[in-house]
């Protein structure tokens, strides 16, 4: 389902701040003025978020020139947000979408909400969807919980670390998470990550019913798409240099995933202008 | 959704048709008319530019934390992003590595001088660059009289390439995992340390010769600049690993005796400055050259953000008024 792109130029983006309990959740609205479909965009955690910043950007330019809706935002206390980051809990992300969901909704006029996620954020946006909110569920690498985004995100930035060290200054993944689990705080490429964010992020699971897109649909009974990205995609994906593969032309990933989504925009208004007959 | 919180507000510049966004932080102070303190002196801003194609926050958002610490300290604090990064409208593509290395960002860093200078009527900005970053800020130093400083953070002063052949990467990964490979690499750093002495003092083929031009225009004029350093791979202090050109050494002569280049070598860094320790050093000591170079005359000056009402970073009329107002993973990091 293809529709004409309008000129990226002549797109409104505003930026602003949406007041949660103790923080602002810096947000980035690509408006559009009568969308098919509005998105809620869930990031990745911390530093995947600067890796992953310019395709995200491209990624919401390419749907509000398609006549989809983006909100995009920074997770509380972490980039532009406010807050401090080792105050912040998973339920407190949680949160953040919920919130968000709830004010895309309310926007007039009324579009079939999607909420789309990428590694933890593809967490919290299941975790979302699963209670309700959403009328379609796109998700990029889902990890199983969020204990295995920030797992993956340690492990690239100890074989990081390891570059700098040589023989016994060297250390392991297991010796971080060691550290990490008798209660020392470790500083992830800047960022503090909190022995209790390590606990908690065992048992914040990805819905068991977002397993496959299959077993989602009928649990559901709402469109889901499920996409585990390649190397190819770094660094949506784990890889890639920094300042050369996140500046890569993405269109092989963003055209198929923007036909979904305005193929399950299409039929969710069809279903709404049908129950309206009836 | 709000356009500012207690202590940040969102603005936009625009350039050539191109919107680029950014935050600014506000000063804290105590004075009636925020443009100003006692002495009816206007400000000096710090104005952070992106770190080759980081966001405006920078790696492990310690731009963020920085530009909170300098405005609180009475300094307003600018954190834009370059045309086609970030927030900011524009292209960008994967040569940018290249496109910053010749300057292309130096008309944009200079026009957002420029347009914060005006719109706040302060006396000028000091450029904040770290690593491609310090590279457009020094062009844009050359660019525009508004600039009045230069904060350098690991600046490289040679064409490095964005994306290294996968042997060259595999090979570097085996030397640094291996006993004979970490030999073999030492010998390899000795046989270049000799070439670089029978070669005497001459600049390498692939020194940037354009940027190290522009060092020269704004250092021997005499503009406060002051670099940080972290140590390099194999390497200690400001010195740079065995075999290796010293391009530090190498800017500080070209600056001459009139200049007023600080280096500061930031033990505790990684490339990125992000880690804690690193970024606490820095903060203290971009907080004590800013009181050397430009002090605050307002003993008044509040350690406390200034109440939103009070300073207004206006939008709407964009001609003149403020009212009162490593990242390890860096392309360039072990090149």
């Amino acid at each position: 389902m293809q529709s004409q792109p309008h000129s990226e130029k002549h797109l409104t983006e505003r930026a602003g701040y949406f007041e949660v309990s103790g923080a602002h959740l810096y947000t980035v609205l690509h408006e559009v003025h009568d969308p098919v479909a509005r998105l809620l965009l869930v990031g990745p955690f911390a530093s995947e978020r600067h890796n992953t910043y310019i395709p995200l950007v491209r990624w919401a330019r390419y749907l509000a020139a398609r006549n989809i809706e983006v909100l995009r935002y920074d997770y509380r206390g972490i980039g532009e947000s406010t807050g401090v980051l080792n105050e912040m809990t998973l339920e407190d992300w949680s949160e953040d979408v919920r919130l968000l969901s709830t004010w895309l909704v309310a926007r007039s006029p009324a579009a079939p909400l999607v909420i789309h996620g990428l590694a933890l954020g593809a967490v919290l946006a299941g975790r979302a969807f699963d209670v309700g909110a959403g009328d379609a569920l796109l998700l990029w690498s889902p990890p199983a919980n969020a204990n295995q985004a920030l797992r993956s995100t340690l492990m690239r930035w100890v074989g990081l670390e390891q570059i700098f060290k040589f023989g016994n200054d060297r250390r392991s993944t297991a010796d971080y998470i060691r550290e990490l689990e008798q209660g020392t705080p470790l500083e992830v490429e800047g960022y503090q990550w909190s022995t209790k964010l390590w606990q908690e992020s065992f048992a914040f699971n990805l819905p068991q019913a977002l397993d496959t897109e299959e077993a989602a649909e009928l649990a559901y009974q709402r469109p889901v798409k499920i996409t585990r990205l390649g190397k190819e995609a770094a660094p949506l994906a784990k890889g890639g240099s920094v300042g050369y593969d996140d500046l890569k032309d993405f269109t092989w990933l963003f055209a198929p995933h923007h036909n979904w989504i305005a193929e399950a925009a299409s039929n969710f208004n069809k279903a709404e202008a049908y129950a309206a007959g009836h | 959704m709000l356009q500012a919180t207690e202590t940040r507000e969102l603005i936009e510049v625009e350039l050539l048709g191109v919107r680029l966004r950014g935050t600014f932080h506000r000063p804290a102070e105590s004075a009636a008319d925020p443009r100003t303190v006692g002495s009816g002196q206007a400000r000096t801003a710090v104005l952070f530019l992106n770190s080759l194609a980081l966001p405006r926050a920078a790696s492990g958002d310690s731009a963020v934390y920085w530009a909170e610490s300098f405005a609180k300290r009475g300094y307003p604090a600018f954190r834009f992003d370059l045309p086609g990064l970030g927030d900011s409208d524009g292209e960008t593509s994967t040569d940018l590595l290249d496109f910053i290395n010749a300057g292309g960002y130096a008309a944009a860093a200079a026009h957002l001088a420029k347009e914060v200078v005006a719109r706040g009527n302060l006396s000028g900005v000091v450029v904040v660059g770290h690593c491609a970053g310090s590279v457009s800020a020094v062009f844009a130093a050359a660019a525009c009289k508004e600039c009045k400083g230069l904060i350098l953070m690991d600046p490289y002063f040679h064409l490095p390439v964005a994306k290294r052949p996968e042997v060259r990467e595999k090979l570097s990964h085996w030397v640094r995992r291996s006993g004979v490979g970490n030999t073999l690499s030492n010998i390899y750093d000795r046989a270049k340390h000799l070439r670089l002495v029978l070669g005497g003092a001459s600049l390498p083929g692939n020194a940037n010769g354009a940027l190290l031009s522009k060092w020269k225009t704004v250092a021997s004029a005499g503009l406060p600049i002051l670099m940080f350093k972290a140590p390099g791979i194999k390497a200690s202090g400001s010195k740079p690993r065995l075999g290796e050109f010293d391009y530090i050494q190498h800017v500080l002569k070209l600056a001459g005796r009139k200049s007023r280049v600080v280096v500061k070598t930031i033990d505790k860094a990684d490339h990125s400055f992000a880690n804690r320790e690193a970024r606490d050093a820095v903060r203290e000591e971009i907080e004590n050259w800013l009181a050397t170079n430009f002090p605050l005359t307002d003993p008044e000056v509040s350690a406390q953000p200034t109440p939103q009402s009070s300073i207004k970073y206006n939008q709407s009329s964009p001609t003149k008024t403020m009212r009162p107002p490593s990242n390890q993973d860096c392309a360039l990091e072990g090149r």
